[in-house]
């Protein structure tokens, strides 16, 4: 792997916005093998006392290192990667869905690797909680 | 005292050995609307999240053990985190070991903190998947 020279701390990573909608959870159900039906069907999501269905936290969670792999372009140099899920996103039955926006920045250099703290806001709610990822800088 | 604290440092035995495939890698990819060139092609590396399908067919052993009375659908999934050696590649075959690290039960919830070791069936170490599950039995009384 190449040097991901210019990194220090306070760098901020290109925010991404993704909308989400019940095509993207149906999806990521088949493509994971995650068929909790809170995640298709509002009947089991009412049963659990959700307004609506809600998105995998795993394809928020997925959905958030993108704000990493697309700065640092190799997903080997990611050495690892922790979220708390500390707040649902809510994916409506409507053409908009839930819309959330991913950003990153850097908050420690140490031996060539970069600690990058992730923020994952839908609506105003910060949907993930001490989201960090190690990246390998050599 | 509830079964599962009881069995605080089991492991289970190691899942069915699951084969990596391009094809799998590029759907997950597209499942999380990634179109990062690394996961395409026939030597594509997985999306680093696509560990927790590995992951999660090691949890099925706690849900399936009669004796721990613990049910996916009453459980929430608190935090995950990753340590990677490397990624996962198309053509690797990986086995997936859960072990039980810590409990904490308060009344009918439980904090249930697992590991699952992920290696190839060669044997080289892979990640570590670590999550803390959050579970609620129903009321007994």
């Amino acid at each position: 792997m190449s040097e991901l020279a210019g990194v220090e701390v306070g760098t901020e990573l290109p925010p991404i916005t993704v909308t989400l909608t019940r095509a993207s959870l149906v999806r990521y159900a088949g493509a994971s093998g995650d068929f909790n039906p809170i995640h298709y069907s509002d009947h089991f999501a009412r049963a659990l006392g959700l307004e609506t269905c809600i998105a995998h936290g795993m394809l928020t969670m997925g959905t958030a290192l993108r704000v990493v792999t697309d700065w640092c372009g190799d997903p080997a140099r990611v050495l690892s990667y922790g979220v708390r899920f500390a707040k649902p996103v809510p994916v409506p039955d409507d053409a908009e869905g839930a819309s959330v926006t991913f950003a990153g920045r850097v908050t420690k250099v140490s031996d060539a690797v970069a600690t990058v703290t992730i923020d994952a806001l839908c609506g105003e709610e910060k949907v993930l909680a001490a989201a960090t990822a190690e990246v390998a800088l050599a | 005292m509830r079964a599962i604290e009881e069995r605080t440092g089991f492991t289970f035995p190691p899942t069915a050995p699951y084969p990596v495939t391009a094809g799998k890698i590029r759907e997950f990819a597209a499942a999380l609307g990634d179109a990062n060139p690394r996961y395409a092609g026939e030597d594509a590396v997985a999306p680093p999240t696509f560990a927790a399908v590995l992951a999660a067919d090691a949890w099925d052993g706690l849900f399936t053990d009669p004796e721990l009375d613990l049910q996916l659908k009453r459980t929430i999934h608190y935090d995950q985190k990753f340590a990677y050696a490397r990624p996962l590649r198309a053509g690797d075959v990986v086995t997936s070991t859960l072990t039980i690290e810590k409990v904490r039960v308060r009344g009918n919830t439980a904090f249930i903190t697992v590991s699952v070791a992920l290696a190839t069936v060669a044997g080289e170490h892979l990640c570590t998947a670590t999550s803390t599950l959050l579970h609620t039995w129903e009321d007994e009384s």
